[in-house]
């Protein structure tokens, strides 16, 4: 006997633990694959935002060099030209740096001997000196022998205009400089000289240093040779960077920037702990549950089968499945635009069933699934499903992605042949249109004039195929129409006779135009009676979202069209009489309206078209909760009734116009006017608010 | 809408009665306009069924007030309602015209 029990225990406990490897495994897999997804998704992210960031530097780089460029190339044809004056350099030079406010300083450096009464060396040059303020210099001598700099001995050689590489210059106000330099070219098109624009590198570090696309980002700028323009900070932040990096053609330059890798993932990492955490809690639970279970099992031994066991086993695991899926229900009581209630009807063996659901920007993510097979592995199955699809869910809005995301996941790490039937819809609250994927689960019911089965393609459950192609489909819910969606266990449900629910009595169960709650209970109500004492074989799960539209019920439109022909006043004037009535209107108020709108309207008839032309005058009418908007329309002549001056009501009789009354009278009664004129029509828009 | 013309002791009475909007100040204007040539006299616009008046009805009104004023005449309105008399309130008509009301 004793040893019979030990065999038990020895059993028991081998089960527990294989289980809980078991678990451990999938959950180490579903992090580390939802770990890879994540840091992909963010490194993506960051290249688009460097690109962005990239591109937009390098515009207001060539923004500056630009400009510079085509300003020192006319200069050089303007010292072609003007080759015989040599004092005309320095108004020439001047004029240059005057209109580019970049620009520390430029010089013409003209070969040895040019001008034979100005000596071996004659380079003018004009210097920046403050705002407004230039200094005019000839440079030159044994000490400044500019032909041995790059800028002129690399031009005059190759004739090309070129960024010359950063160099310290003493003249330009001891600073680093790069030099724009142009080659100038006597009539028969030999070098003769060499123009060149000095532009100062403070402006370049503040532009790298605007690049902050992650917090600790810094940028660099290298010249054609690798020197550095703009170098690194001194003090970088430590830790390994994401590097991108733009050449800049027309300068030759090498825009790099450097995003700190931590900062980029600093979101996905916290949200890395966390999960990791809460699912070793899940597996401490797990073993100690089991643990505590192989006690109990010792004791019991003698009276308790292995079955008995198992199903322990199996209800503690369905017990943390259970605690996974939503169960508070309404689940969003404060939105009015949805009601909606899911149901989980155990079998006394778990099936992998789940439903999940939340909004995230005015869009409900639900879905509902089963897992083929039964036992501990489909429970498992189940969790794994579920947390990807909040995994997934966290940066896809897309069905037909996050059903796709989920299944390469699922294939990769199906060793065991399982899959699961899956429904992932995105229904926008704001308009009842939802976009949707199903991967092989079975087609819902849509609840409007009728009950009808949605249409859905079958398309793979997950799990079976990585490379499978999923498409996704779209439908609108008018207001008032619900999705009902179920899994198998509602249909393959069994009586005593082996006789299935079946869909018919489903659907002949379910009302249009009743809350979610009342369809579950029937539902629910219908198969507990159909099945009544046979013994249940699968869960049965509900998902039932009602749409209830958009709250803004309140505001009406009426619209009214009528001719440039006077004798239809009397039709506004009905007009007006209905929308009094039906907002309730005091008879004054009431009267007020009516005068504005006339006075409106019968300035379009009388004077929007030509005499004898046929035109047409709408008035639509917003019938809000608290105002009332008019906006009268025609497309005759431009006209803007409210420039006219107004009325001064003060002034004596002699001294008072005939007219101007009519607009005066719309102003008054009204709380506001706007006069606009857009596509070729005049509108005037009138406010009261009641 | 209709109007009534009464000359009785020199005093002319004019009942206006219903709805005095755009269509119907164009039907009467060449009565009242007649009425112009008459202004040296005492002229009371009777509004007692008066129920509406847009600004083509004001217009008409003021003509009368301003040929009177020319002619030594005056224009008496008696028994505006209240809804006519906001009216009036707005144009600054209340500051032109002598009101009698019952």
């Amino acid at each position: 006997m004793a040893k019979n029990m030990d065999t038990i225990k020895n059993q028991a406990s081998r089960q527990g633990i294989i289980m809980i490897l078991g678990a451990a495994l999938l959950l180490a897999a579903t992090s580390i694959i939802q770990n890879y997804y994540a840091h992909r998704g963010l490194l993506l992210e960051a290249e688009e935002r460097a690109e962005k960031e990239l591109t937009i530097s390098q515009l207001r780089i060539e923004n500056i060099t630009g400009p510079v460029e085509t300003a020192v190339r006319n200069t050089a044809w303007m010292v072609e030209m003007n080759l015989s004056k040599p004092d005309t350099m320095f108004t020439l030079l001047r004029n240059l740096v005057e209109i580019n406010p970049v620009l520390a300083e430029a010089a013409i450096g003209f070969e040895a001997n040019y001008y034979p009464e100005k000596g071996y060396w004659y380079e003018p040059v004009v210097a920046r000196r403050g705002d407004d303020q230039f200094e005019e210099m000839v440079l030159g001598s044994p000490s400044h022998d500019y032909f041995s700099l790059e800028w002129y001995a690399h031009t005059s050689r190759t004739g090309e205009k070129i960024w010359s590489e950063p160099y310290y210059d003493e003249s330009a106000g001891r600073t680093t400089v790069v030099s724009y330099t142009s080659p100038v070219r006597d009539s028969e098109g030999k070098i003769v000289a060499v123009i060149s624009a000095d532009l100062t590198m403070e402006w370049l570090t503040d532009l790298l240093n605007d690049i902050q696309p992650y917090p600790n980002t810094y940028g660099t700028l290298e010249s054609r040779n690798g020197q550095m323009l703009v170098s690194p900070p001194d003090n970088p932040v430590p830790g390994d960077a994401v590097y991108y990096a733009r050449h800049i053609e027309s300068t030759g330059w090498l825009m790099s920037i450097f995003i700190p890798r931590h900062e980029i993932m600093r979101n996905v990492n916290r949200v890395t702990w966390l999960i990791s955490l809460l699912q070793l809690l899940g597996l401490a639970l797990l073993a100690l549950i089991a643990m505590k279970s192989v006690k109990d099992q010792s004791h019991l031994a003698q009276v308790k089968s292995n079955k008995d066991k198992l199903d322990n086993e199996l209800r503690i695991a369905r017990d943390i499945q259970m605690s996974m899926i939503p169960k508070t229900f309404p689940p969003f009581p404060e939105r009015k635009e949805i009601d909606m209630t899911a149901a989980m009807v155990s079998a006394k063996e778990v099936g992998g069933d789940l439903y999940d659901f939340f909004i995230r920007n005015d869009k409900l993510y639900f879905c509902i699934g089963d897992v083929s097979g039964k036992g501990v592995p489909a429970a498992l199955v189940m969790a794994v499903t579920r947390s990807l699809f909040r995994s997934v869910t966290a940066h896809e809005t897309n069905p037909m992605r996050i059903v796709s995301l989920m299944n390469e996941s699922m294939s990769d790490i199906n060793d065991n042949d399982m899959f699961v039937t899956f429904f992932c819809g995105v229904l926008d609250l704001n308009n009842g249109h939802i976009r949707y994927c199903n991967a092989g689960h079975n087609a819902p019911f849509i609840l409007a004039d009728s009950v009808e089965e949605l249409s859905v393609m079958p398309n793979l459950p997950l799990g079976v195929k990585a490379e499978m192609v999923y498409r996704e489909q779209e439908v609108k819910l008018p207001a008032g129409a619900t999705l009902f969606l179920y899994t198998d266990g509602l249909t393959e449900a069994e009586n005593v006779s082996h006789e299935l629910f079946g869909e018919k009595r489903a659907k002949d169960l379910l009302s249009c135009g009743v809350s979610a709650e009342s369809n579950q209970e029937s539902i629910i109500d219908g198969v507990t009676a159909f099945v009544g004492d046979a013994e249940r074989s699968d869960d049965l799960t509900l998902l039932i979202i009602r749409y209830m539209g958009t709250e803004d019920k309140k505001v009406k439109e009426r619209r009214l069209v009528l001719h440039n022909d006077i004798q239809q006043i009397p039709q506004l004037a009905e007009f007006i009489l209905t929308i009094a009535e039906e907002k309730h209107l005091s008879q004054s108020l009431s009267m007020s309206l009516n005068l504005a709108l006339e006075e409106a309207v019968t300035n379009v008839i009388l004077y929007a078209y030509p005499k004898g032309a046929d035109g047409l005058v709408t008035i639509e009418a917003i019938l809000r909760e608290k105002s009332l908007d008019f906006i009268v329309s025609d497309s005759g002549r431009p006209f803007d009734p409210t420039a006219v001056p107004e009325v001064d009501t003060d002034k004596s009789l002699d001294e008072r116009p005939i007219g101007g009354l009519g607009i005066h009278l719309v102003r008054s009664i009204m709380d506001d006017v706007h006069y606009k004129r857009t596509d070729g029509k005049n509108y005037l828009s009138m406010t009261k608010t009641i | 809408m209709e109007i009534e013309i009464k000359e009785i002791n020199s005093v002319i009475t004019v009942a206006l009665k219903g709805r005095m909007d755009t269509p119907a100040s164009q039907e009467v204007v060449p009565e009242m306009t007649a009425l112009q040539d008459k202004a040296d006299k005492t002229i009371v616009l009777d509004c007692s069924e008066l129920t509406y008046i847009s600004s083509s009805g004001l217009r008409i009104f003021l003509s009368l007030r301003k040929a009177a004023a020319v002619k030594g005449g005056e224009v008496i309105i008696r028994n505006i309602n209240d809804d006519i008399r906001s009216v009036f309130m707005m144009t600054g008509f209340l500051n032109l015209f002598e009101i009698e009301n019952a």
